[in-house]
């Protein structure tokens, strides 16, 4: 008994300090950092832009008049829908009669006042001033960007009230002014989509019967309900540059249904448009392409609508889904090439595969890839079945299918420019298949046009052009035309028209180039230039007393994206693609080199003349 | 009755519950003691209200040891919990936005020093550009301020933004403030802060909460802001808001966790008194079980004790304490026993010499008149006190059979008619002796009761016999009744009557009103006795009524069956004629000369007692019929408790009329005279 006692004594403090053990070990588990443990995925949560807003503040009472204006400038760039803090500051003729959306003005510093010289000053009752400033755009009542220069002055006029003793401006410049930072913080640009207007249905030219999109560039306030201002810009029709040559499929007179409230994705993306009673009688296939038209609006402004549901008062129109879209309607940014095509050591024509990383290019099959020409630049048709290549010299064109051996045809054209830089350019082809060739002879200076790359070439129209068209593209639409245009003072811009082509039957179309207007007004010197979206170019130039650099424009002449790509230095050609993602290829003076988004400039091999097919 | 009972209720204790609460006088003080409801009745009622649902509880509370323990402990942990938690929380909160508060600090330092350079450059930039400085168009400021704030937020996106609010209020120079982030300007920072910041050049910092224009919910943050100058040298306030959200989040943290390690202390606690001290309440709660089995006579009750802590000592304390108590009742009951014993053995032993004697005084009795006078006298008494001792010797017996539980009770339907009738017969020549007329009344109907014919004969001869005897010649008047579940017989002299404080003391072994007075009958003072063990034996109950002078009232009640309880009595004990009712007719209480007393219902616990003795009925002075009067009926449910003080103070209650002067004699306890061992030995010695 005792001897049992014992033994229990003495096993009762082993197991007591065996589970103290055991209990330390697991608290000393939970009471430290884990180093290793399961595996999850990481949320990306989107980094949310540093917005500055300004708050319009009414005016003070017995304000100066300085101050008004001040607080007038101050109100207009502010995110007030209506403007309504701004038109405090007016008087009740002024506020009747000021209309803030017929037009905006960018200045580069913002409005400056000086003070009025008019003898007027001394009255008590009545003060007047001038805003100044140095112009950079405007923005017009379409809210279509053009770039703009100039001094900037606008009287302002300001009374005293005789009842209440407050000072209000009575005379106010039409529209909005701001500066250029301003502007940029407050507007954002949006693609408006239209379809050219030669291609309408039936007429069976194009690559599939499909209507080609064209994109129709605005500005609208960005943080003043933006998808309803672009798809109220997108109803009330093209702008006025793009005019003649799109057409759309919203019948006239087509707005948004009267009382609408703000249009907003619904939580599956969908946003759901009610249209007044004139798109009340639509067809199918043009409903489809009305909704494709909006949908390719809003995708540009956000990712977040996939579908669109058009409805006008209780009936539903149709419906499209962005996988659907495709189907309706083409557009540039939408088309993929295959290759990357450039002329290699052996002046015959070669060509890479377009996305990927390789180095080593292969001869294209067919006349020009053989090298039974010596070439000097190409050009790949956009379905990449044909291409012209212009002669060693520059006095010859050549067209050839890429197809294993064919032979090389009589050239098409022949210029007879004294040296060689005065002769053939670069080629173009558009989407329909016509090559497009500058002749840069100075005797005859011609933009041509071959249709289908063969034929007797059409001379384009230019009519208002002053100096000499140096080298052409096309855009993918077929209906946007950038040209680098060399002044008689030796300055070369870039200019952007549009295509219009009056087709006679019986008869060869005439062809001509309006609306022609600087996208590069900053620029002095544009060496080479490539579409590089459906509304944006990139650009090799050089500012005034600068060096040479690379950038992006808007066809506008904007540059909305202050981001640039890389420097690159002695870049002689430039070729980028309507497709975003595939890498901008260059010609400098390491040869072929290449920009993967993302990354630097990387040699691919050496060459000349890269281009992507169009 | 009814009224008193309720209106000690809140108060009654445990202590109390048992003790009778009849007067007036004693409620008050026991109203006083508990204390003092005398407000106004409603405010009583509202209290009662209150308190009825929370009686259960507060009974437990009053009960329940470890239930007091438990909560007191619950309580001071929480307090303990709460003020550590708040001294905890306190620390932790200062320690983060000291912390916040410095980088914040510096951060704000900085930001504010690259506004003042931007405006420095821009003003720089401007002169240089050659615009005279009194005529600088204020062109840039629009746009520079807002190129300002984009740049100074865009350092520290999500960790802090930026404001800028016009110097001087509202008006200040038609400017308009800005922020970063969708931060609403003007209702996030503080009013107090922003005339601060127009007030002095010097850097101020608040404490506010970020409203957002967007749906975000609001923030705590801290905002510093400084007065700082644009371009053109006009004032504007920069502020910088750093939003308080990550302390936020581990202030919460903290609380959360100190919230839940509180609980568990706290149920912790609980849970440990709860453990300790019923390691304590369980001894003492089987202590006092034991002790109440004690109480109540189960004497060889022990406590169970092991271990040989307090609470072990104690029990062997306890234990000792109950067997020397059982050892000294064992002793006292087995000389009790034997005193009994030897009183019946006595008279048994006396009994076979007194016949001897008795034949021999019968001889000496017959031959003496040829004795000489004095002789033949000695004789004579001899014959006299024989027959005295021989009836007292029977009266011993029969007490001793009493005592020693040996009566039985011969149960039969009797007609008391008839018992009264022999009774009245046998008392006649007596009553024609005394000159004394007996009168039956309330005969004319049959009054059948189950009960022994022999004891109720006796009872009823010994009442009449002693009505005769002190009726002085008067009348004496035997009253029949029977009503509800009970008859009585009462018995009614108009002679001297009782003293005040007699007629609870007629019934004691050998007591005589007057020891001068000689017995004319052979009275052994033992007759009354007798008769009550008599009634008790019945179920029945055996009262006496007196005034001094104005006779006497002795009433036997008996219940119709045998074995049901008796709950009131035909007729009132106090006669319709006496002098009280006759001065004040029923209207109020007799205000004196009432006496009327029963028997201390129970003395001792003998083995023939086991049915409880009942309260004797309140004798109301209203004018009671022959029926039984409701009112009569002991109304209050108060259970005797075998006391010999309480029977006689409680009949004394309803009757209302006994002042304690009248009754106390030198007798305030009134305990031992009740007692009818002791009652014999101090009659004996007077």
């Amino acid at each position: 008994m005792a001897a049992d006692r014992e033994g229990g004594r003495r096993r009762v403090p082993v197991r007591a300090v065996a589970y103290a053990v055991c209990g330390a070990v697991l608290l000393a588990g939970c009471a430290s950092m884990p180093d290793s443990g399961d595996l999850r995925g990481v949320e990306s949560t989107p980094r949310q832009d540093t917005q500055v807003r300004v708050f319009a503040m009414p005016p003070a009472e017995n304000a100066p008049p300085a101050e008004i204006v001040q607080g007038f400038l101050e109100a207009l760039t502010s995110d007030d829908p209506h403007f309504e803090t701004a038109r405090e500051y007016l008087t009740d003729k002024a506020r009747r009669s000021w209309r803030p959306e017929l037009s905006t003005t960018v200045l580069a510093d913002g409005p400056g006042t000086d003070p009025g010289r008019v003898g007027d000053r001394e009255d008590a009752d009545a003060y007047s001033l001038t805003l100044t400033g140095t112009k950079v755009a405007t923005v017009d009542a379409q809210q279509s960007y053009a770039p703009a220069e100039g001094e900037y002055r606008a009287p302002v006029h300001l009374t005293r009230d005789g009842k209440t003793g407050q000072w209000r401006i009575d005379t106010v410049p039409q529209g909005v002014v701001m500066g250029k930072s301003d502007f940029q913080r407050n507007y954002m640009s949006v693609n408006k989509y239209y379809f050219a207007a030669h291609h309408a249905p039936g007429a069976g030219d194009g690559a599939s019967g499909q209507p080609m999109a064209v994109a129709d560039p605005v500005y609208v306030r960005k943080r003043v309900d933006p998808l309803t201002q672009a798809v109220r810009s997108l109803l009330s029709g093209p702008t006025r540059l793009l005019g003649p040559a799109v057409r759309t499929s919203f019948p006239p007179g087509t707005a948004l249904a009267k009382g609408a409230s703000s249009l907003t994705p619904d939580d599956r993306n969908r946003l759901t448009v009610e249209l007044n009673g004139r798109a009340a009688r639509t067809g199918p296939d043009t409903c489809d392409e009305m909704a494709a038209q909006l949908l390719f609006t809003l995708r540009t402004l956000t990712p977040a609508v996939d579908e669109v549901d058009l409805r006008s008062g209780e009936t539903r129109l149709c419906s499209l889904t962005e996988d659907r879209a495709a189907a309706v309607a083409a557009r540039g940014s939408a088309q993929h090439p295959d290759y990357l095509y450039f002329v290699d050591g052996e002046e015959r024509v070669v060509r890479l595969p377009a996305g990927g990383s390789a180095t080593r290019a292969d001869p294209v099959p067919g006349a020009l890839g053989s090298g039974e020409a010596k070439l000097r630049s190409v050009a790949v048709s956009r379905d990449e079945h044909d291409a012209a290549g212009v002669g060693l010299d520059g006095a010859s064109l050549y067209v050839a299918p890429l197809v294993s051996g064919a032979a090389l045809g009589e050239r098409v054209l022949a210029s007879r420019g004294p040296t060689e830089a005065e002769r053939l350019s670069t080629p173009s082809w558009d989407a329909q298949g016509d090559l497009w060739v500058v002749d840069r002879d100075p005797a005859h200076p011609r933009l041509l046009m071959l249709e289908d790359g063969a034929g007797r070439p059409v001379t384009v129209r230019t009519p208002g052009l002053e100096g000499r068209v140096q080298d052409v593209r096309v855009a993918a639409d077929g209906v946007r035309i950038a040209l680098v245009v060399r002044a008689e003072d030796g300055q070369r811009s870039l200019l952007i028209g549009r295509i219009e082509r009056e087709a006679k039957s019986g008869e060869r179309p005439a062809v001509t180039v309006r609306g022609l207007r600087s996208a590069t007004p900053g620029l002095e010197e544009v060496t080479a230039m490539s579409w590089s979206g459906d509304s944006r170019l990139v650009v090799v130039g050089r500012e005034r007393g600068g060096v040479q650099q690379i950038g992006y424009v808007q066809v506008d002449g904007s540059t909305p994206e202050p981001q640039a790509p890389a420097a690159l230095t002695g870049v002689q050609e430039i070729a980028a693609s309507e497709d975003e993602r595939l890498p901008l290829v260059a010609h400098s003076e390491d040869g072929i080199v290449r920009l993967p988004s993302g990354t630097q400039w990387q040699k691919v091999t050496d060459g000349t003349a890269p281009v992507y097919p169009g | 009755m009814s009224g008193d009972s309720a209106a000690s209720a809140p108060g009654r204790s445990g202590a109390r519950a048992g003790r009778p609460v009849g007067r007036k006088r004693r409620y008050l003080a026991g109203g006083l003691l508990h204390g003092g409801v005398q407000g106004s009745p409603v405010l009583r009622l509202f209290m009662r209200w209150v308190r009825r649902p929370l009686l259960p509880v507060i009974r437990l509370w009053r009960r329940n040891l470890q239930l007091k323990v438990v909560v007191t402990t619950l309580l001071m942990s929480l307090g303990v919990v709460l003020l550590l938690g708040f001294v905890v929380i306190g620390q932790v909160r200062n320690g983060l936005l000291d912390a916040k508060v410095k980088a914040s600090q510096s951060q704000a330092t900085g930001g504010f020093a690259a506004a003042k350079q931007r405006a420095d450059e821009a003003a720089t930039a401007a002169g240089d550009a050659g615009t005279p400085v009194d005529d600088r168009p204020s062109q840039n400021v629009i746009q520079w301020m807002s190129d300002l704030v984009y740049s100074l937020s865009s350092g520290g996106q999500g960790a802090f933004d930026v404001v800028t609010l016009p110097a001087g209020g509202d008006s200040g120079g038609g400017r308009g403030p800005r922020a970063s982030g969708d931060v609403a300007p003007s209702a996030s920072i503080p009013e107090s802060l922003r005339e601060r910041v127009d007030s002095s050049t010097a850097a101020a910092q608040s404490y506010t909460r970020i409203v957002y224009n967007s749906s975000e919910a609001s923030q705590p943050a801290l905002v510093i802001g400084k007065r700082v100058n644009d371009p053109n040298g006009d004032p504007y306030q920069l502020y910088y808001l750093f939003p308080l959200t990550q302390e936020e989040k581990s202030l919460s943290l903290v609380k959360g966790t100190l919230a839940t390690a509180g609980l568990f202390v706290v149920v912790l606690f609980g849970a440990i008194a709860w453990l300790v001290v019923r390691q304590v309440v369980t001894p003492v709660r089987m202590a006092a079980g034991v002790a109440e089995r004690l109480s109540a006579g189960r004497l060889q009750e022990r406590m169970k004790v092991t271990g040989e802590d307090d609470i072990a000592r104690l029990g062997e304390a306890f234990n000792k304490m109950a067997q020397n108590l059982q050892l000294k009742i064992s002793q006292l009951e087995d000389l009790s026993r034997m005193q009994r014993r030897f009183v019946s053995d006595v008279s048994h032993e006396l009994r076979t010499p007194l016949t001897t004697v008795r034949m021999a005084a019968d001889v000496i009795h017959e031959a003496r008149e040829d004795f000489d006078p004095v002789t033949a006298r000695s004789a004579e008494l001899l014959a006299d006190q024989l027959d005295r001792f021989e009836s007292l010797l029977a009266d011993l017996l029969e007490i001793s059979r009493f005592d020693a539980g040996a009566a039985a009770l011969e149960a039969e339907p009797i007609d008391l008619r008839e018992v009264v009738r022999r009774v009245v017969t046998g008392a006649e020549p007596l009553a024609e002796r005394k000159g004394t007329r007996i009168r039956v009344t309330g005969d004319q109907q049959p009054v059948v009761a189950e009960a022994d014919a022999r004891r109720v004969e006796r009872i009823l001869r010994n009442l009449v016999v002693n009505a005769v005897e002190h009726g002085e010649g008067k009348d004496v008047v035997v009253k029949l009744a029977a009503a509800g579940g009970a008859v009585a017989v009462a018995v009614r002299d108009y002679g001297v009557g009782l003293k005040p404080g007699e007629a609870a003391r007629v019934f004691s072994r050998f007591w005589r009103a007057d020891p001068a007075r000689a017995r004319t009958t052979g009275g052994t003072g033992l007759g009354l006795s007798i008769a009550l063990e008599d009634a008790r034996l019945h179920g029945g109950w055996l009262q006496a009524w007196g005034e001094p002078g104005g006779g006497s009232q002795f009433r036997l009640t008996l219940p119709r069956t045998a074995d049901e309880p008796l709950r009131g009595s035909p007729i009132p004990l106090e006669p319709a004629d006496s002098r009280g009712r006759r001065t004040a007719e029923g209207t109020a209480p007799p205000s004196g000369g009432a006496r009327a007393a029963t028997v201390p219902a129970q003395q001792s616990a003998g083995p023939g007692q086991a049915r409880p003795a009942r309260d004797p009925i309140p004798p109301r002075p209203a004018a009671a019929p022959p029926a039984a009067d409701p009112t009569a009926l002991p109304g209050n449910g108060a259970r005797v408790v075998p006391r010999p003080v309480s029977p006689a103070r409680r009949q004394d209650g309803p009757s209302a009329a006994e002042p304690p002067a009248a009754h106390g004699d030198g007798h305030p306890a009134g305990g031992p005279e009740e007692d009818p061992n002791s009652q014999g030995e101090a009659c004996r010695g007077r």
